[in-house]
């Protein structure tokens, strides 16, 4: 009796993995919010404040989200408009500084998108993403 | 007795599934949008299969860049409709997934999640995308490497500075279907930048246009960029 218990646990749970295998092949194609992001690639807000002047801040949010607030100084960089956006930021860079995106932690794929082709595409150093996104911003510097 | 446990829950959770009144003909689409296409528009189809209107409540998309629109939020009995995402491309490139979340007055009913998985078209790629020297660095050439994706069947390319204090020359690469592209700064003493079009002759109908950029980047303390104003 414990044989066909054990049998039938199996098959449920083979079962409930069918959507998982279905799910992992339909998305198998490298996308870059799929990858867990590593905890080297995120930065805190601390780490940033303490970076001075060597940190130069990204929005990654909408064009309507940084118009309604942004980080003081902060570049606006979405892929909506990434060819018009990323020159005025890259006139800012130099070789030493680092770079910090951010989005909003509702959506915060945005600023892995956006660290994502800055690392591979643009292939410069030390690009981070912020810890908490910009309601972290928010809550250290309340208006 | 067991046995009849495990098949119990089995059974409950098909029944709830089969209990769901909105049926979706497919949750998940993938769009293949070609060259200069602005959008990719997905169309979700339902029908409500029970026996009572069902409102939806709430329909949200993962990000800005998706727009659900639907006719009514009240689908009556054997109702069909459907709920449309338009995909805005901007400048994204490779595969894009976006969901939009679907939420209805069903009793303690889960909000599906609609999947829209846009597989852009592979243009060119540049590798870096971007060239820089240091302030005070020797001007020598850097090179980025053009090469077209397996569909997009440019014969040539031309590029262009949008400040001449950069020059660019591109030479074909043996074997075709990629180019490298020489950037020289004409002097690195002082800071400045460019950007670099690069045009193709393809589609014929609307070519297709990419953009690299150059910058000579750092300086002394005190010695702020001195960006040349872009065309």
């Amino acid at each position: 009796m414990s044989g066909i218990v054990a049998r039938q646990i199996l098959a449920l749970c083979a079962v409930a993995l069918l959507p998982a295998i279905g799910e992992a092949f339909y998305f198998r194609d490298k996308i870059p919010w799929q990858t867990p992001v590593a905890a080297s690639e995120y930065a805190t807000l601390a780490m940033a404040e303490s970076w001075g002047d060597d940190l130069i801040w990204v929005d990654a949010r909408t064009d309507a989200e940084y118009s309604a607030g942004h980080v003081p100084g902060a570049f606006s960089l979405n892929e909506d408009r990434w060819n018009e956006l990323l020159p005025h930021m890259l006139e800012r860079w130099a070789p030493g500084k680092k770079v910090l995106v951010y989005c909003s932690s509702q959506s915060c794929n945005l600023s892995r998108a956006v660290a994502h082709r800055l690392r591979t595409e643009v292939q410069i150093p030390d690009v981070y993403i912020l810890q908490g996104g910009w309601e972290e911003w928010l809550k250290a510097h309340p208006k | 007795m067991k046995s009849h446990f495990a098949f119990a829950i089995l059974f409950g959770f098909i029944s709830t599934i089969a209990h769901a009144e909105l049926k979706w003909d497919q949750t998940t689409l993938e769009l293949h949008p070609g060259f200069g296409d602005k959008e990719a528009v997905g169309h979700f189809k339902y029908q409500n299969v029970g026996k009572t209107a069902v409102k939806l409540t709430s329909v949200k998309a993962s990000c800005g860049c998706t727009v659900p629109t639907w006719k009514k939020d009240e689908v009556d009995p054997g109702e069909k409709g459907e709920i449309t995402a338009t995909f805005s491309i901007g400048n994204r490139v490779g595969t894009q997934v976006k969901t939009v979340s679907v939420q209805t007055d069903e009793p303690s009913s889960q909000p599906t999640v609609l999947t829209l998985k846009a597989v852009l078209p592979e243009g060119i790629t540049l590798v870096p995308s971007f060239v820089y020297w240091k302030v005070g660095e020797k001007a020598a050439g850097k090179t980025i490497l053009v090469t077209a994706g397996k569909d997009y069947l440019a014969k040539k390319i031309e590029v262009q500075t949008s400040n001449p204090q950069f020059g660019a020359t591109v030479e074909p690469v043996k074997g075709g279907g990629s180019w490298k592209i020489l950037v020289t700064p004409l002097q690195t003493e002082r800071s400045g930048s460019a950007v670099i079009t690069v045009k193709t002759d393809f589609p014929k109908d609307s070519p297709g246009v990419f953009y690299a950029n150059a910058s000579v980047a750092g300086g002394l303390p005190g010695q702020g960029p001195t960006s040349v104003p872009r065309q």
